[in-house]
């Protein structure tokens, strides 16, 4: 399906003159289809600088980002519809879950592509298969309110994979849960990516989870560098 | 797609319900105003009507006989009825003051009407109970307002008067309800001191040596007889003939009679106009502080609303919902409440608070249309404030760190 | 397919808005100018009515007799008062009469002594008479000349007329003198009817000028109610009609009465008819002069015609009418009136018939396009 994520010397300066700042000097990353890789770094290293830039909500400075075979920058954005590129090609799933506490589960996942011009039955019908894949169907037509924390990542995750991205983009996504259902939402992403070859960038310093990537980036100062990971299985 | 903003007032339906409620209060309120005022020119209006004059004709250079004091000769009718166009003449007397009736006494314009029969200018044209007038005396037409009922005996100055029939919406300018009775009664109301007063005037005239001289037996009487008589009413109302233009015929009458003649468009300027304009403009400026503080509160609401789904709209933002999506999900929440707070505004002012004025509050079906469409601009302008917030919000917040 | 909680939730939208809405739409439709209007009807029935008469008038007597003095003079007594029952003839009072009894003597002195000028000269008359006589003898005797005889004739014809002058002289001094009592007795002030005295305009000591009344009196038994009718209101009034009083001090008691006549006279500047009503019988006591009545005079109960209350009546464009409901639709009928009793009926001579159905109230002034409401008693009235 996808190309996965190619990321060449991206930089990243805020401001300008005396009191610029390079949060980002030159990154490095590649992920291939189907892996999921982790990012750590501690704070200020411009670790969520990467992540907005990845997620096209903020514009780099300098270097080429492609997304699924794609280019989607090159010292300036190459698509023209930001908004679309993230519905379409980049899947997010953040530290909290953020659902829409208005919709209810179905329509917090299906509300992607029906944002995209999918007819609403058939995005339901989307989110329901992906909720029989992460095990929430019975909750489907609950509000997020009623869902315990690790049901509410589930759905979470729904949402980022329901418009099959190239590209997931998790922020510290185990960060509210224990280490046991930590462990069982990185299996799932890892299912996903599989499955959907899609390729995922976890963000975390969650030492629970840091074992389980087979690759790891660190950033520090605005450069990455990569690391095998210990690759440990789930069992 | 679906409606964001339908399920987001589905899901908190109560507290949007209740601040439409809120709203709902502030707009009748508004809405009671605008009913104020609107009363206030109606009763200018029925005052008018219900005289069914076409002309007023009063004391030379006077605004007569609503806006200021009117006399003319009671006889100045006959002169008139005689001019070209002329249909019907009939006097008139308005007087306000305080109507007795056993233990309570009520403020109200005592109204001498011309003896003759039903239609004849200045008699009430229609009734809710009871029948018109039919003696010459002492019989009397109130209006529902004034709390009489059929059959209570009234006193204005010193005589007793019987309520035959009740009136409905004649009321002064001044939304003093009215109570007819003959015109004759009217002008001795009119004229009657007290009997002290009477007496005293009596004895002033009984001292002045030119009044009472001996040689002259009976000056004396014929002086106090001449000066207990009132020969004034207050306007000449005034029928046209079809076929002829009202102006016309005043005209003639301000030519040849030299006395001020009003059409109906003049007094309805006077009235509306001059009587109460002041009034008038004291509630147009309680109708705009009120919709500026109903626009604020709006505002204000919106404003609150969107702040409490700040991050949702960042993640909405992140997962690529259009601007516009957004737009309409904030625009379409203010029109929401202002729909609901018209309809609750609608209806208390209607049901719960035009009855309770004292005067009359006149819920006009075009000032409730026009009241519809500046809630929902008043609602667009104050969400304008909650979308500029929201469009501000970066996608990127969504992203921690 | 919705779960239960969301229809539970938009049921109770629905319950709370529903209800708000058709509120709305009735608040909307039902009250304010697009309501409706409630009116009630009444039918055109047949029935003989008896038409009135109304006016006020006053409490008067038919007549006053106001007593004075006919030259001017001062008041010396006066022995009546206000409410003093009197009779004809009887002395009221009595003007000064300042030096006229002194007159009255000198006269009767003048009388004594024209009585005393003429008993000298019936004396000298007398002696005159005897003289001449006596000389004609002498004469016819020739012891006397004729000249003598003619002197003394003349004397006897000059003394006759002395004393014819003086039978005269007494019959002037005589009528100045009854001329003078007369003036004396003409000071009195005496009632010339039976009546009741009213006003007393002078005490003793008074003086009043001729002609002015110092008492006046009235005969109680003359009173009648001077009526004022507004001329618009007098249709059939004549004389001997019955007529119900009511005096203002007796405002429960209704007395009746009947109309005296109408006067030739009308108020011109009032524009008012009047007439006079006398009681069938005085109310006792007697009311007091002046007193305010109400007089309702009735007229002939006419035979039934078409009937409906005046609250009925408009006038539209100059027209007078009713509003006829039709089929629950409003049409005005202009209509000619014929007579009216004071309880609101009038009559109708052309425009209605019997049994239709009109308007007799509403809430707000009609027109043809106006939406009714038919209804059995209107809101708000008791």
């Amino acid at each position: 399906m996808g190309k996965g994520i190619l990321i060449e010397g991206l930089k990243k300066r805020y401001g300008s003159g005396d009191t610029a700042v390079d949060a980002l000097k030159g990154v490095d990353m590649q992920v291939a289809p189907g892996e999921v890789v982790g990012l750590v770094g501690p704070s200020g290293s411009g670790k969520s600088t990467l992540l907005k830039a990845l997620g096209a909500v903020i514009e780099p400075t300098g270097g080429r980002m492609t997304l699924g075979g794609e280019v989607i920058y090159d010292n300036g954005w190459k698509v023209k519809d930001l908004r679309a590129l993230r519905r379409d090609k980049i899947g997010f799933i953040f530290q909290a879950p953020y659902l829409i506490p208005f919709l209810d589960v179905t329509d917090n996942v299906a509300l992607l592509p029906m944002l995209a011009g999918i007819p609403n039955a058939e995005a339901r019908k989307r989110a329901v298969e992906l909720f029989k894949a992460l095990d929430v169907e019975p909750r489907a037509k609950a509000m997020p309110s009623q869902l315990s924390g690790g049901e509410q990542q589930r759905v979470a995750i729904a949402r980022g994979l329901v418009n099959r991205p190239p590209v997931i983009l998790a922020d510290e996504p185990t960060a509210p849960l224990d280490s046991e259902r930590a462990l069982a939402v990185i299996r799932m992403l890892n299912d996903m990516a599989r499955k959907f070859e899609t390729a995922i960038i976890v963000v975390t310093h969650d030492e629970k989870i840091i074992p389980t990537f087979k690759r790891i980036y660190h950033i520090r100062d605005g450069v990455t560098y990569e690391e095998a990971g210990e690759g440990r299985s789930f069992d | 797609m679906i409606s964001l903003a339908g399920r987001d007032i589905m899901h908190a339906w109560g507290k949007f319900v209740f601040t439409g409620v809120g709203l709902g209060l502030l707009i009748g309120i508004t809405l009671s105003m605008a009913g104020i005022y609107r009363g206030m020119v109606d009763d200018a209006k029925v005052l008018l009507d219900n005289s069914s004059a076409d002309l007023w004709v009063v004391q030379k250079d006077t605004l007569g006989p609503y806006a200021e004091p009117s006399s003319i000769y009671d006889d100045t009718w006959r002169s008139i009825r005689g001019m070209p166009g002329v249909a019907r003449t009939a006097n008139v007397t308005y007087l306000t003051m305080q109507v007795r009736q056993g233990e309570h006494d009520v403020r109200t314009m005592v109204t001498g009407v011309t003896a003759g029969e039903p239609g004849t200018p200045g008699w009430p044209p229609y009734l809710v109970a009871g029948r018109q007038i039919t003696r010459g005396h002492y019989e009397a037409v109130a209006d529902i307002a004034s709390g009489f009922a059929l059959g209570d005996r009234l006193q204005i100055r010193r005589n007793h008067y019987t309520v035959v029939g009740l009136t409905r919406r004649m009321v002064s300018s001044g939304g003093d309800p009215m109570v007819f009775i003959p015109l004759k009664d009217a002008q001795e109301a009119q004229f009657l001191k007290d009997n002290d007063a009477i007496h005293q005037q009596q004895r002033r005239t009984a001292a002045n040596p030119a009044f009472n001289r001996p040689q002259v037996p009976g000056l004396l009487d014929a002086v106090i007889a001449s000066q207990s008589i009132n020969p004034y009413v207050n306007a000449v109302l005034v029928q046209i003939e079809s076929g002829h233009r009202a102006e016309d015929v005043a005209e003639s009458i301000r030519r040849w009679k030299r006395l001020t003649v009003y059409t109906r468009s003049q007094m309805e300027e006077i009235l509306v106009g001059k009587l109460i304009a002041t009034a008038a403009k004291q509630i147009f400026m309680f109708l705009v502080i009120l919709s500026v503080v109903s626009s604020a509160i709006v505002a204000f609401i919106i404003y609150t609303l969107t702040l409490g789904k700040i991050r949702e709209i960042a993640v909405l933002k992140l997962i690529g919902t259009k601007n516009r999506t957004i737009v309409a999900l904030i625009m379409q929440q203010s029109i929401a409440l202002g729909v609901i707070g018209f309809v609750v505004g609608k209806i208390t002012a209607t049901l719960l608070m035009a009855p309770i004025f004292p005067k009359y509050v006149l819920l006009e079906p075009l000032d409730s249309i026009i009241g519809f469409f500046a809630v929902m601009v008043i609602c667009i302008l104050a969400s304008i404030i909650a979308i500029r917030a929201a469009l501000k919000v970066d996608p990127a917040e969504a992203i921690g760190g | 397919m919705k779960s239960l909680h969301l229809q539970g939730r938009t049921l109770m939208l629905l319950v709370v808005l529903l209800p708000l809405l058709a509120l709305f739409i009735y608040v909307a439709l039902r009250s304010g100018p697009l309501a409706p209007v409630p009116v009630t009807v009444t039918t055109v029935e047949n029935r003989s009515i008896a038409p009135a008469l109304f006016g006020i008038g006053t409490v008067e007597a038919q007549y006053t007799f106001k007593i004075g003095p006919t030259f001017a003079g001062r008041v010396k007594r006066l022995d009546v008062h206000v409410g003093d029952l009197v009779q004809a003839g009887q002395v009221l009072g009595e003007m000064d009469p300042v030096d006229l009894d002194e007159r009255i003597r000198a006269q009767e002195a003048a009388l004594k002594r024209a009585k005393a000028l003429l008993s000298e000269a019936q004396s000298r008359q007398v002696y005159a008479q005897i003289q001449a006589r006596r000389y004609e003898q002498l004469l016819a005797a020739r012891s006397t000349s004729e000249e003598i005889v003619a002197t003394k004739k003349h004397e006897l014809q000059v003394t006759e007329a002395g004393l014819n002058a003086a039978r005269e002289e007494l019959a002037r001094s005589q009528a100045d003198r009854e001329a003078l009592v007369a003036q004396r007795s003409n000071l009195k002030l005496v009632a010339p009817v039976d009546g009741l005295i009213t006003v007393r305009d002078a005490d003793p000591g008074t003086t009043v000028v001729a002609g002015q009344a110092v008492v006046e009196l009235i005969d109680p038994k003359s009173l009648w109610i001077n009526v004022r009718f507004d001329q618009i209101h007098t249709r059939g009034l004549a004389a001997n009609l019955p007529a119900n009083i009511v005096l203002r001090s007796q405002a429960v008691e209704l007395r009746t009465g009947r109309v005296l006549r109408v006067d030739p006279l009308a108020d011109a500047v009032t524009e008012e008819t009047l007439a006079k009503v006398e009681f069938d019988h005085l109310p006792e006591p007697l009311p007091p002069v002046g007193e305010l009545a109400e007089v309702t005079v009735t007229l002939p109960t006419l035979p039934a015609a078409p009937v409906i209350i005046n609250a009925a009546i408009q006038r539209i464009d100059g027209k007078l009418g009713v509003w006829q409901v039709m089929n629950g639709d409003l049409h005005f009928t202009p209509v000619l009136l014929g007579a009216a009793d004071l309880d609101g009926h009038v009559q109708i001579r052309e425009g209605l018939k019997v049994g239709d159905q009109v308007v007799a109230y509403s809430t707000k002034a009609l027109k043809a396009r106006t939406r009714i409401n038919v209804v059995e008693h209107l809101q708000g009235v008791k």
